[in-house]
Parts: structure tokens; sequence; C-alpha cells
């Protein structure tokens, strides 16, 4: 029953990721993308990433892309970009699947055990960012002081003074 | 279920978002497949996680998501300012160093 | 049997979730209408008659009911709305115009999933916890499914193709992503102090006396978070006084103005029932859930019902508070929203948070 799931969310995952690329119109590629994380979301929590799949849907679809979605509607984007030729197509697509299909009996040769039995609470995950991690946790903050202030400077309309 | 199914997706994934990276010419669907890349990372990172029993993954998904957030903001910014002065979104309309 | 469990559970909490939003709605129309001194919807099925004796009784409930606008509300208007005719604005697409109101609904009811009804009870040797998913990250999802909830203002709002819809849309988004972080911020005060962020661990946890007198219920730990959480709710919910993208120009209704029929009833019971949760999640976590004063409850399933009640008397009493204060308050200008949601409640919520871990520590 959970390996039907599993098959399900994966092939919404990749049938989401497929509709980002080749969809026309930018504001269905931006929903298509809400999806793809709500199903990457449910890929961590399969893997017992319970944090971590709330955090992608509060920070990852919740937050980011209601800033994409702004943006595509405030600056009234339709999908007028030309087609890329079939022949860019065809060549990127032969090439991904070709290295795709060289790699694969490789990766399950790697990896066929089932994991431990880690369990991804709040507490194991903020355990380990409060002690070991801390300096990269201040770092980040930081960095996010920094994108705002960025973002507020880029964004602001420069008014041209007559004197 | 097997982690390398996890790697496998994770790995069809990154090949989409480079692909569409690569293919797509307005700015924010190029944003947007930036995204799908690193959330196959982080699937990736996530699986290593759960396979070693080390919660250093995790953390460090939580790093990419606080960066991906923040280089969100700063992009678009830069997006709705380059807008401002070519009113297009296309990469090949700002191809040139004029303004 | 775990299936059968999760079917019963699933189908009552859907049920919950989906009267509440229906009794909401007729305490705002005959409310409403008590508070602007004026009768309110009374003609539907108020004139039913009968000569048959037998259908006597049935006939004088029936009547009862259209004289307090029951039938009017619940019969009539969900009637009105699946034949109205359902049009989509030329120039924009079928599929967004019909995924906006599954987008502005999904969040609430899902979660609806995370609320326990009733404390545990045991029966024929099986204990069963009244709560559909117990996730150990369950205030979390509730934040994570606030976060989602944006999402069917503003494409709704996008999707009429008029400046009008478009403008309260997008500020109805903005609204909400600036009250969501003082809504979060007091949220994890509450987890602080509980210790868990199970929503049933920390109803438990409320069930003791602090003080030797006073239950130790949320509201009396922590006021200034429930006063914050409160604001900020009716705000999420763009309820009055926050009521600015519904009715922003008053005389067009903002984002759902090119919704009609089913498509605006699915928006409006969408919103119902997020005061609902609004009114759970304020009842779980400041109020005590099913707990009564002083009074321990058997873990029967007795215990459970009474419990249940308890839980369903709190929460009908906050949904009619939010309608009592959505009609009796002005709208808030979006200066002053904007300004009331960072400038006021974000700090306050932050240095609540820093004074509880501070207390938390201590003691």
């Amino acid at each position: 029953m959970t390996e039907l799931l599993w098959y399900i969310t994966a092939a919404l995952a990749i049938g989401s990721g497929l509709g980002v690329v080749m969809l026309r119109m930018p504001l269905y590629s931006a929903l298509s993308l809400v999806l793809h994380l709500f199903t990457m979301a449910a890929m961590f929590a399969f893997l017992d990433a319970h944090f971590l799949a709330t955090t992608q849907i509060i920070v990852y679809a919740g937050a980011i892309m209601v800033l994409v979605i702004f943006v595509i509607m405030l600056l009234s984007l339709e999908g007028t970009e030309k087609r890329p030729s079939i022949f860019l197509i065809g060549i990127a697509g032969a090439a991904a699947f070709g290295l795709l299909y060289m790699m694969a009996p490789a990766i399950r040769r790697t990896f066929p055990m089932t994991g431990g039995s880690l369990q991804g609470d709040v507490g194991t995950i903020g355990k380990s960012l409060y002690t070991d991690y801390i300096f990269s946790f201040e770092i980040a903050s930081l960095l996010i002081m920094v994108a705002i202030v960025g973002a507020v400077v880029l964004a602001k309309r420069i008014k041209k003074n007559a004197t | 279920m097997p982690l390398s199914n996890y790697i496998l997706l994770s790995a069809v994934m990154f090949s989409i978002g480079a692909v569409g990276v690569m293919l797509r010419r307005n700015t924010i669907v190029v944003f947007m497949c930036i995204e799908i890349m690193l959330n196959a990372v982080n699937l990736s990172f996530v699986t290593f996680s759960k396979l070693h029993n080390d919660i250093s993954g995790q953390v460090g998904v939580f790093f990419v998501m606080v960066v991906a957030a923040a280089e969100a903001a700063v992009g678009l910014a830069i997006m709705i300012s380059v807008f401002r002065s070519i009113l297009s979104v296309e990469t090949t309309d700002s191809s040139e160093l004029k303004l | 049997m775990i299936w059968f469990i999760l079917i019963v559970k699933v189908l009552i909490v859907f049920q919950i979730a989906l009267g509440l939003a229906s009794v909401c709605v007729w305490v705002e129309r005959k409310g409403s209408a008590l508070i602007q001194d004026r009768i309110g919807a009374n003609r539907a099925g108020a004139f039913f008659y009968t000569d048959n004796i037998f259908l006597k009784p049935v006939f004088i409930v029936v009547r009862l009911l259209g004289v307090l606008g029951v039938i009017n509300t619940l019969l009539c208007d969900a009637v009105k709305a699946l034949f109205k005719e359902d049009f989509v604005p030329k120039g924009t697409s079928n599929f967004i115009h019909s995924l906006a109101p599954f987008m502005g609904v999904f969040p609430v009811f899902l979660a609806f999933s995370l609320i326990p009804f009733a404390p545990d009870f045991v029966i024929a040797g099986i204990t069963i916890r009244p709560q559909v998913a117990s996730l150990n990250a369950g205030v979390l999802f509730i934040f994570a499914m606030a976060s989602m909830a944006v999402y069917g203002a503003t494409i709704a709002g996008w999707c009429g193709n008029n400046k009008f819809s478009l403008l309260g849309g997008l500020r109805s988004a903005a609204q909400m992503i600036s009250y969501e972080l003082a809504l979060g911020i007091s949220l994890v005060a509450m987890v602080v102090l509980y210790g868990t962020l199970d929503l049933y661990d920390m109803v438990v946890a409320q069930t003791k006396l602090v003080g030797g007198f006073l239950p130790a219920w949320g509201v009396f730990t922590q006021p200034v978070a429930f006063i914050i959480f409160f604001v900020a709710g009716m705000a999420e919910t763009k309820r009055a006084p926050f009521d600015l993208p519904e009715s922003e120009s008053e005389l067009v209704a903002g984002y759902f103005t090119e919704y009609s029929g089913m498509k605006f009833l699915l928006f409006w019971l969408g919103e119902f029932a997020e005061i609902a949760l609004l009114a759970a999640l304020m009842v779980l976590m400041f109020f005590g859930g099913w707990d009564i004063p002083y009074v321990t409850l058997p873990a029967t399933w007795v215990g459970a019902l009474i419990g249940h009640l308890v839980f369903m008397g709190k929460i009908t009493f906050f949904c009619v508070l939010q309608i009592v204060i959505r009609w009796t308050l002005p709208r808030f200008r979006y200066d002053q929203l904007m300004h009331l949601g960072w400038k006021i409640l974000l700090p306050l919520s932050m240095a609540n948070l820093i004074v509880t871990a501070v207390l938390k520590l201590a003691f």
C-alpha cells in the first residue's frame, strides 16, 4: 500500500516537474511547481523527515511561491516567448535520458538497503541546529537580513528629481 | 522501499530542472526550474541522512531552504527592476549591455 | 479494523466541520439581523400547514425552523446556488477559475484532520483517539495549511480578468502573509510553554491546576499570546474588522467578484469553516479543550461524549463571538491594517516569546 502511494507520488512529482518546464503560461508553471513542492514534501514524509516536510510547505509552497505568483500577476506576464526548436528539445531530452540510463544500474547496485531508523522530528533537528551548527544558523539569519535589505533596495522605484 | 528509488527520482528531477534552465527563455520560469533542481538535491540530502542515521543531512536541507528563500527574494527584485527598464522578462531581450 | 476506525473518524470529522460551517452561516444571517435591529430571513417554510393529523407535529417543527430562518439559509440558498448559471469571464482560463475555490477550501478541511474532538476512550479493549491524524509535528502542519490558504484568494483575484479583482486578491494575499507571522510566533510561544507540538498533549497539559485553584488554561498562563492569536487569526480569515479585501470598493466584492453559484458557495463555506477552525484552535490551546475545571472525566465513551459536548459548546461560543465582532466593529484602513500587523503584533509576539522562554527556563 505504501509502495503504491510512493509510486503515485513519484509520478506526480515527475509530471508536475515536466509541467513547469513545458507549460506555456508562467502562471500555470508556478501552480505546477506548487504541486511539485507538495509531492516533495510527501517524499520527505516517506523518509520520516516530518519537520522538513512541514517546513517545505510553509517556506517553499507557502511563501516563496506566493512571492513568485505575486510578481507574475503584477507584471502581467503572458506566455509569449517563442517555443524552442524541436531539435534542441530532442538533443536535451536524449542527453538527459542517456545519462540516466547509464547511471541507473550503478545507483541501484550501491543502495540496496532500506536505511536506518532516523526520525527527523523537531527535537532532534533543533538540538543539532543549536549545538553543532549554531554558527551556520546565525550566519543564515544574517543572510536573510541582507536579502531583505537588498530586495527592498532593488525593487524600489527611484524618483528622478527635477533639481 | 529501497533507497535507490529516491536517488533515482532525485536524478530524474535534477535533469528535468537542468533541461528547463537550458531551454526556457522566460526568466521567471528559469528561476522555477532552478527551484526544481534545489528540491531534487534536498531529496537526496534527506535520503543520505536516513541512510547513515545522521541528522546533519536534514540540517543541510534546512539551510538550503533558507538560502533558496533569500535567493528568491533578491532574484525577483532584480527581475522587477529589469522589467521596469526593458518591459520584458525574456532573457533574449536583455542580451545587450545598453539598457 | 484500523481502516474501519479511520474511515469512521474521517466521516465524523468531515460532518463536524461542515456542520459547524453551516451553523455559522445561519448564525451570521440571523445574528446580524438581531444586531442590526431587523428581523432577518423568516419566510421560507413559515406558512406550511397540513390537515393530516399525523403530520401536524412535523409541520410545527418545520414552521418553527422556517421562522428562525434555518430553512431559508441552509436549504434555499444551497438550492439557489446549485441552479445558478456558472459563467467564466472571457479571457481567463476555465481551469484556474475552477481551481481557485478548491484551493481556498482544501487547506481548511485538511487542517481539521488534526483537531482532537474528545478525550481518549476505551471501547472493547482498544483505545481510540478521536483525532484523524496525530502527527508529531502537529501545530506546524496547521501553520502550513494557513500558508496554503493564501492561494485561494490570490488566484481568484487574478481570474477575474479585471483590475478590481486583481487588487482585491493581491491585497488579501499581502494581508494574510503579514498576519501569518504574528500567528506563527504566538503559536511557538504556546509550544514552548507546553513542551509539545501535538494538539492532544497540549490539551492534556491544561488539565492541571496552577497555583492550586486556577485551571492551567492557556488564557491564564499566556494572555498576551491569546490576544495576538485571536487578532491575527481574524485577520487570516479576512473577517471584519479586517475584511478590506472582500468589501474593498463596497460595491464590487473584491476577489470574489466574478464568482457565482456553487463556486461562490464553496468560497463562503471555506471561509466559515476557517472561522470554526480558528475557534477550535483557540479552544484547544487556550481554553482547555474538553476540560471542565476541577472535574476529571472517565475514560469511557460516556466521558468522551461529555468532553465532546463541552468542546463543541466552547467552539460555538467562539464562533458566535467572531460573528458578533464582525457586525460590531468598523473596518480598518489598509495602512492601519499593515501598521498593526507589522509594527505592533509582530514585536509584541516576539517579546512574548522571549519572556515565555526565559520564564520557562527559570522555573
